[in-house]
């Protein structure tokens, strides 16, 4: 069957492959032991989740004693009871859980892409209510002091780029993104929240900057700015079909966390029945090697992939991703 | 005193902080312009002088000391009096953003486009600014640098200034969502009908202020609409800018008491727009 591609698929197809293919040799150093992810069933947002998070880093043997911890969630959008924004129930789960495990301190922050008011955007997203002292512990990343960082290998066009002092000294950085699609990349999960990082201050609201130096390349860059993180991938109800804002809400009913953003994502990818080799920046980041984001380099902890995949709608764009396609 | 309050706020370097920390541009702006409507001349003094510092050899200002580029924050900067801030420094800063627009219009983009057989997008006919340099243009910097322009041709009138600042409004006329009022600057999404937000409707028009068309006073409207229902300070600050530019507040409106003001910019700008209802508009008059 003759089966038309569009430029959208053409171009994102042809700049993953020549970037992979150019710049396999500056893959971002990956671990030598296959990456473990861990798939937690989690049926709603209620007080479940605290045990489920607690369970989750001590099967990681996550060690951050003595050590600065920042919580990185989506927020994007003021519609409180929408699918945009990292369900606050969830961050508290993952405040205490780290807190019970000793580190010396923990930060939850973010910097939104379109809207100036963070710290509105937090309270109509429900985090003033959920989180004790939210506004203490709330640093917002958009108006944050900042560093100017030179990516040694970039991906992307950006040949430096400012990035926040909160996120560089994090002990850990924790991404804590939503479960979605994404009209640009494919899906946007633990690695695209990284925008989020990106100081507003510095860039404005969009952070245009990284469009125009490629979309895919600059996750890829983020990726590699940060060496330590832990990523906590929020699928009890994520978003399906136009992501990751105008899409609609989709019950996976699932927490994905792992401390390998790129085979957390590649997990994620599968369970919304998305090819993972097919997302332009999962490419990048294993210097287009497949095999490293493989089910079989990556340890499963937890449910089965095959228990818990829940096929995300995409947008017709974004067909050719659909694994069961492939 | 919200007065008291941000003076205590000024770093001994003399400029203010978003919250608290290092000074910022776009803070310190407020920041003075708040405290020379109080006559707290010397606080403000200190403040242009760390404003001057931000200066790239451009003629831009950068929005932080430690970033190397000129950005949107220059029209900030332009809408400080010259007598103030320094007749040279104004002019550069205004110079600085005749020769600015949106990527998506420069010549160079326009030929590439050109050559590849791209139409080019209805919304991007007029030119507008950027937040970041070499990026495209969106509401936020455009409104920001329209104030900031017709501020100066009020002062100095010049045909180079009207027309810079007609693409710039022509630039917002064709951003506006289509039920009214504005987002950031993005109408659609692969086809879908973006939807206004309350802090950007109202910079925009207050960036319209003087223009009546029909799509303006639906954006009037859409922005009495947010203004009783929003819980925003900025959103707030903005919507009454906006409206006081076409006909002023709702009669009656009185500002919530829950909204807080959390930030430097959102409290000096409370403070201005309250000077501004009064008829004593510092931001643009």
């Amino acid at each position: 069957m003759n089966r038309k591609i569009s430029r959208r698929q053409w171009l994102a197809g042809s700049i993953a492959a020549a970037g992979a293919a150019g710049l396999a040799s500056c893959k971002r150093e990956r671990p030598p032991a296959p990456s473990r992810v861990s798939i937690v069933r989690a049926p709603a947002y209620d007080q479940r989740l605290y045990e489920a998070v607690r369970r989750l880093l001590e099967e990681h043997q996550v060690d951050v004693r003595g050590r600065h911890v920042v919580l990185k969630p989506n927020l994007v959008e003021f519609e409180p009871g929408s699918s945009i924004n990292t369900n606050p129930l969830l961050v508290h789960a993952a405040l205490e859980a780290f807190r019970s495990r000793g580190a010396a301190s923990i930060q939850i922050a973010e910097g939104p892409g379109h809207r100036r008011n963070t710290l509105d955007l937090a309270e109509a997203a429900g985090y003033f209510g959920i989180v004790p002292r939210f506004e203490e512990l709330f640093q917002d990343l958009n108006l944050d002091e900042v560093t100017r960082v030179r990516p040694s290998r970039p991906f992307s066009r950006l040949d430096k780029l400012y990035l926040p002092n909160t996120a560089l000294r994090a002990g850990l950085l924790v991404s804590m993104p939503k479960m979605k699609t994404h009209h640009w990349v494919g899906a946007t999960l633990s690695m695209k929240n990284l925008f989020g990082v990106v100081p507003g201050g510095v860039y404005g609201w969009p952070k245009n900057v990284l469009h125009w130096a490629g979309i895919t390349e600059s996750i890829a860059d983020l990726h590699a700015a940060f060496p330590r993180q832990f990523a906590i991938v929020d699928g009890i109800v994520g978003m399906e079909g136009n992501g990751p804002i105008q899409g609609v809400p989709k019950s996976a009913g699932v927490l994905v966390a792992g401390a390998d953003p790129v085979a957390v994502d590649a997990t994620c990818c599968r369970i919304m029945r998305i090819n993972p080799y097919g997302i332009g920046y999962l490419k990048l980041a294993t210097g287009g090697v497949e095999e490293q984001i493989s089910e079989r380099n990556i340890r499963q902890l937890g449910e089965k992939i095959a228990a818990v995949a829940t096929p995300f709608d995409l947008i017709p764009e974004f067909q050719a991703l659909r694994l069961d396609n492939s | 005193m919200t007065i008291d309050i941000l003076a205590g706020k000024q770093n001994r370097d003399g400029g203010w902080p978003y919250v608290r920390g290092a000074s910022w541009t776009e803070p310190t702006v407020y920041s003075v312009l708040a405290m020379l409507a109080a006559g707290e001349t010397e606080r403000a003094g200190r403040g242009l002088k760390w404003i001057l510092r931000t200066g790239r050899p451009d003629g831009g200002f950068a929005p932080h000391p430690g970033v190397e580029e000129s950005t949107w924050v220059t029209a900030l900067v332009a809408l400080v009096p010259p007598e103030r801030l320094g007749a040279a420094g104004h002019e550069r800063a205004i110079r600085w953003l005749l020769a600015t627009t949106g990527k998506e219009s420069t010549a160079i983009y326009r030929l590439r486009e050109w050559l590849l057989g791209n139409v080019r997008p209805a919304e991007d006919e007029f030119a507008g600014w950027p937040w970041f340099p070499d990026t495209a243009a969106w509401v936020g910097p455009t409104s920001l640098a329209i104030l900031a322009m017709e501020k100066e041709n009020r002062r100095r009138p010049s045909e180079e200034i009207a027309r810079r600042v007609g693409q710039g409004r022509g630039f917002l006329m064709n951003r506006m969502c289509r039920e009214g009022g504005w987002n950031h600057g993005s109408v659609r999404a692969l086809g879908y009908e973006s939807q206004p937000y309350p802090e950007t409707t109202g910079m925009a028009l207050a960036a319209l202020g003087g223009v009546d068309a029909p799509e303006v006073r639906r954006s009037v409207d859409v922005a009495r609409r947010f203004l009783a229902e929003c819980r925003s300070a900025d959103a707030l600050n903005w919507l009454r800018l906006g409206l006081l530019a076409h006909g002023g507040i709702t009669a009656g409106w009185c500002r919530p008491k829950a909204v807080e003001c959390r930030t430097l910019p959102e409290m000096s700008l409370d403070m201005l727009v309250g000077e501004a209802q009064k008829g004593r508009n510092l931001l643009w008059s």
